[in-house]
């Protein structure tokens, strides 16, 4: 009797490794989904990358910390003089001087000795990409490249600790409202409707007005703000389905408990579609925590959010790509990896429908 | 027997799946003359559908016709652009669809839908033709006038079914193609269905193709058949023939697997196994893993499979012809 | 379906009761003097204070003063904003309620157009060179972290190239000596627009009718010419011509918000209506259909993107839904003085009684949305018949 109770597990083993190799099959047919992985993974990478350089000593944490860091990358400038009228031969109109490497003598206060033609050292903040700061330093002196790892940090934690949070009480609750169905269902419902009724964002800042909002805190509320939300009543359409299908009605019949039927037959098979609303919802996680990062209302060190933001209220956004490392490596940053995952859903999408299969 | 209508000979078709492809057509070719009725039997999955599916070239996308030629009324389809096609398509040949499939759009009125393959292959029709049209389609069929405005969740299965004769007979196709017509529906509706199409069919002088995996269907429905099995035909001939003298050890076993109503009561008989996959292109006879009876060149895989003729117009494949 | 309609305006009453409250104890709940606008507010007469402390019990226990703010909610008595003393929330709410409108109109109908034309183009072509190069430009807009994407945009064309205006909804020195106040030209806009919209959607649904395939095309587009010829002479007579140079100013103000809203938010629908396509297309009826012989764009249009339609209809109206909490963001950024700008910056000053009416505003409006997504559901899918359930 053991021994075929052991051979029944190893079948099932076998069949679930079967399955699984069959998924990841038809999920690397699908192009965009593997191009979605492979963004995710090279973010995951970069995540992984910056405490591995702090450990190991090859970066120094006083100089490359994302926060507190700082270098001082100096520079010589030429110390010239400004034409009164333009244009000259150098300087099409007032806005080319001082060109790339030179200083107005009128700018020098600080440094009254300096004639024309001498060179004057100064620390320059942001400063240009080089070998030593991949992605430069900002207006602090902190690098860039780093921030984007931390941040890379922030948006993992964050997107997938909401994310499940999220899912994870909606498919409870959708697939209870399915179950049940009548009051239960009822009461659900109109919990939503009010979730989905509150405008998000204003709420989000009233919430940040109770408390110093950290990462961990941002995604427990958006969590459950969004698991509440409208992805209960997706969820419920689904274990809807699951519900009157046969196998359901045949372990009712050969008794069941309500429970085991709920976590043994429904449960499972509403899984996938949560398990592809887990990956768009973090799509949406990044996304919030940048905005809000972006109007300045979260309390966290640094995420991309937040350098876009410093990026902004420093003014180098209308400076138009002078200070690209300062405005562009953020923004893709938070572009690509809700992209990624949003590709990755896709390809579990073809995987999870039947449907949606080519062949 | 009238002229030819439509010629197949030789037909291969495959689709690409992941494991490989699956040849689902090989070899087929039969001729269908005017007024006429063809039946093609076959178990599950044997390739009856995909050789419909290819006389419109309606296949899915990942199915390729790879060889052989469909000839209507002396016009060659195969490799005919789309646009071609969809003057064949419903005007030279349409097919009345299974009822249980979803073949009525839900979110538009069955008149309206039939109003539209009318306006597409007679675009100078006015509205009054038209809907004069579709009542003369639903008086034939024996249906209401007022079907016209109703969606079809609001039909029956039979009176979907026969809406869907009305469809397929809108245009006046030269052949119509039944596939499996009456299988989701129960015995009472599927036998006013048959007489409905046999009626039909002598009324307008159709030539049906007619396609069942119920072989007592088809005996009752046609005056040529065809047996099909793992993808080819394995015998063909005149109905009656065939019923009287099955050659083939497979045609037999199907025969033997249905109950007859009048004569001797017979034991009947179950076909063990399953058909074989087709994704292996095997070499030699593909039933005769399952035939009760092999030859022993038949075991071994010595003999290709290949029609013979055995008396006039009855053929049936070489090498259950030399075993059985 | 009456049942129905009754069943769900009890519920959404009490919903919304419940909203009321909550929102109220929440807004109570933020740390901090609330009625320091108010106390600041330089035009506030001296009594003026006491008055409206003693009118809404501010100074009694929170229980009783939620008692109270439902009570005159119901009443229709909104109190009056802290910061701008002497207007009311309703005032506050009228005032900015259509520009944002205006603009949200546009940019939804717009992309919504877009999106689902596009949606359905990508689904037929599947597994093309094309489609798989439109995917990925729509996921990059669906994704991109908008306030970024929105200000590089601002850049480019307002700062670099100079082609528009960088925020605001109006050059103010246009306006100075301008007989009208900005808030009837946007009226008139709304109105306008309107009318083309009701006069167009009619001139389909009155063609719908007739056999001819051609003639039907024609008809739709010699409409479509009407309208121009008649927009054309509407803005060139009498009032609406002394109207036109504001109202050229404020579409002008238009352009860019617009664009850049509908480039971010068009993504959406079209990866939605791809996704319902793809499923559809294997549906039983898209093979009748081909057998019959339609062209394929008929069938695109007509059965594969009919069905489809309505899951998109839904997101559209949810998307009406949240045209006031989405605007936030937008407002912000171009600095357009709507509803979205009241509302944050009501919660952000605490200005409570204008924040508990803006976002008991967006509430109705979602309750409302909602019952009408689910019965236009029903007219659109005649499949579903709504039961007498919740």
């Amino acid at each position: 009797m053991s021994n075929n109770l052991k051979e029944q597990e190893e079948l099932q083993k076998q069949l679930r490794k079967d399955a699984l190799r069959k998924n990841w099959k038809l999920f690397s047919q699908s192009k965009l989904g593997m191009i979605g992985l492979y963004i995710v993974a090279f973010f995951l990478f970069l995540a992984l990358l910056q405490p591995f350089l702090f450990i190991t000593g090859i970066w120094n944490p006083a100089i490359y910390d994302p926060v507190v860091g700082y270098d001082q990358i100096k520079a010589e400038l030429l110390v010239i003089e400004c034409p009164k009228e333009y244009p000259t031969e150098k300087y099409e109109s007032y806005s080319d001087c001082p060109g790339p490497g030179e200083v107005n003598i009128k700018k020098l206060y600080m440094a009254p000795d300096l004639k024309v033609g001498e060179y004057y050292d100064t620390f320059i903040q942001p400063a240009p990409p080089s070998k030593t700061h991949l992605l430069g330093t900002d207006s602090l002196g902190r690098d860039v490249f780093s921030q984007i790892m931390e941040g890379s940090q922030v948006a993992f934690v964050l997107g997938l600790l909401s994310a499940t949070l999220g899912v994870g009480i909606s498919t409870i609750l959708g697939t209870i409202a399915a179950f049940f169905g009548g009051r239960v269902d009822a009461y659900l419902m109109r919990q939503s409707d009010l979730i989905l009724m509150l405008p998000s964002l204003p709420l989000l800042f009233i919430i940040s007005a109770f408390a110093e909002l950290k990462v961990w805190h941002l995604a427990v509320v958006l969590g459950v703000l969004g698991g509440l939300g409208g992805s209960v009543i997706t969820i419920k359409s689904q274990a809807l389905q699951v519900k009157v299908k046969p196998y359901v009605d045949s372990a009712r019949i050969t008794g069941g408990s309500k429970w085991q039927i709920l976590f043994q037959h429904i449960l499972p098979n509403v899984a996938p579609l949560a398990l592809l609303f887990m990956v768009f919802s973090v799509t949406g996680a990044i996304a919030s925590e940048s905005v809000l990062s972006f109007l300045g209302l979260l309390n966290i060190d640094m995420s991309w959010g937040i350098m876009i933001y410093l990026s902004q209220t420093d003014g180098f956004i209308f400076s138009g790509l002078d200070f690209w490392w300062l405005i562009l490596p953020a923004g893709l940053a938070v572009t690509f990896l809700a992209g990624g995952f949003y590709l990755v859903g896709r390809g579990l999408d073809e995987v999870f429908n039947p449907r949606l299969r080519k062949r | 027997m009238g002229k030819e209508v439509l010629v197949v000979d030789k037909l291969n078709m495959h689709y690409e799946t992941l494991d490989g492809p699956v040849a689902a057509v090989k070899d087929v070719s039969f001729v269908l003359n005017e007024g006429e009725s063809f039946g093609l039997v076959g178990e599950s999955g044997c390739g009856k559908t995909s050789v419909a599916m290819s006389l419109l070239q309606l296949q899915a996308d990942n199915a390729k016709i790879s060889s052989g030629s469909i000839k209507l009324e002396g016009k060659e389809l195969v490799g005919m652009t789309e646009n071609e096609l969809r003057t064949v398509r419903w005007d030279g040949i349409s097919i009345v669809f299974q009822g249980a499939m979803n073949a009525w759009n839900p979110v538009a009125k069955i008149g309206e839908q039939i109003r539209e393959a009318i306006r597409e292959h007679r675009p100078d029709n006015t509205k009054q033709e038209n809907t004069q049209k579709i009542e003369e389609l639903f008086n034939i069929v024996g249906l209401d006038n007022s079907i016209m405005d109703r969606y079809p969740h609001e039909l029956s299965g039979g009176m979907k079914q026969r809406a869907i004769i009305a469809l397929a007979l809108s245009c006046d196709p030269k052949v119509v193609i039944a596939d499996e017509p009456t299988t989701a529906l129960d015995v009472v509706i599927q036998d006013q269905i048959l007489k409905e199409l046999k009626k039909v069919q002598n009324l307008l002088g159709l030539s049906l193709i007619y396609i069942s995996h119920d072989i007592a269907v088809i005996a009752e429905m046609t005056d040529n058949m065809a047996v099909m099995y793992a993808g080819s035909v394995v015998e063909m001939g005149p109905t009656a023939n065939i019923f009287n003298k099955p050659k083939h050890a497979y045609t037999r076993l199907l025969l033997e697997s249905t109950p007859s109503v009048v004569g001797k009561r017979k034991k009947l008989r179950s076909l063990d196994g399953e058909p074989p996959s087709l994704i292996n292109e095997n070499k030699g006879c593909s039933f005769s893993p399952r035939c009760p009876e092999p030859s022993k060149e038949c075991k071994n895989q010595e003999l290709d499979m290949k029609l013979v003729e055995i008396s006039k117009g009855h053929w049936a494949d070489l090498c259950c012809v030399s075993c059985g | 379906m009456a049942e129905y309609i009754i069943r769900r305006t009890l519920q959404m009453i009490v919903v919304f009761f419940i909203f009321l409250v909550s929102s109220y104890l929440l807004f109570n709940a933020i740390p901090g003097n609330a009625f320091q606008n108010l106390l600041l507010n330089p035009d506030l007469p001296p009594d003026a204070y006491e008055k409206v402390l003693k009118t809404y019990g501010l100074d009694k226990p929170i229980m009783e003063r939620v008692q109270l703010y439902v009570v005159n909610f119901f009443k229709g008595d909104f109190g009056y904003s802290y910061k701008y003393y002497p207007k009311t929330p309703i005032e506050l709410i009228a005032e900015r309620l259509p520009r944002t409108l205006m603009l949200f109109a546009i940019v939804n109908i717009v992309a919504f157009y877009t999106g689902f034309l596009v949606g359905k183009v990508l689904a037929w072509r599947r597994g093309s060179k094309s489609e798989t190069w439109i995917t990925v430009t729509s996921v990059f807009s669906y994704t991109v972290f908008y306030p970024w994407f929105a200000l590089m945009m601002l850049w480019f064309f307002g700062y670099k190239m100079g082609w528009f205006p960088i925020g605001k909804f109006l050059y103010p020195e246009k306006w100075y000596d301008a007989p009208w106040d900005s808030d009837v030209i946007f009226v008139l806009m709304i109105k306008f627009t309107v009318i083309i919209s009701v006069i167009q959607f009619m001139a389909y649904l009155l063609t719908r009718g007739i056999e001819s395939l051609t003639q039907r095309r024609n008809i739709r587009f010699g409409s479509l010419i009407a309208i121009f010829i008649g927009s054309y002479l509407f803005w060139n007579t009498g009032d609406a011509l002394t109207k036109k140079p504001y109202a050229a100013d404020i579409a002008y103000h238009m352009i860019l918000p617009v664009v850049v809203v509908t480039i971010v938010a068009f993504a959406g629908t079209a990866l939605l209506t791809r996704t319902t396509m793809v499923e559809v297309i294997k549906e039983d009826y898209i093979l009748t259909a081909r057998a019959k012989g339609l062209s394929q764009k008929r069938i695109r249009d007509r059965h594969a993107a009919r069905t489809a339609l309505l899951p998109v209809v839904t997101s559209f109206i949810f998307t009406i839904v949240t045209i006031i909490d989405g605007s936030v963001l937008t407002e912000t950024i171009f600095s357009w003085p709507g509803m979205g700008q009241l509302l944050l910056q009501s919660v952000l000053e605490e200005d409570i009684p204008v924040a508990m009416a803006t976002f008991s505003f967006v509430g109705i409006f979602a309750l409302i949305a909602h019952l009408v997504a689910d019965i236009s559901y029903s007219y659109l899918d005649p499949r579903i018949r709504i039961k007498s359930q919740g």
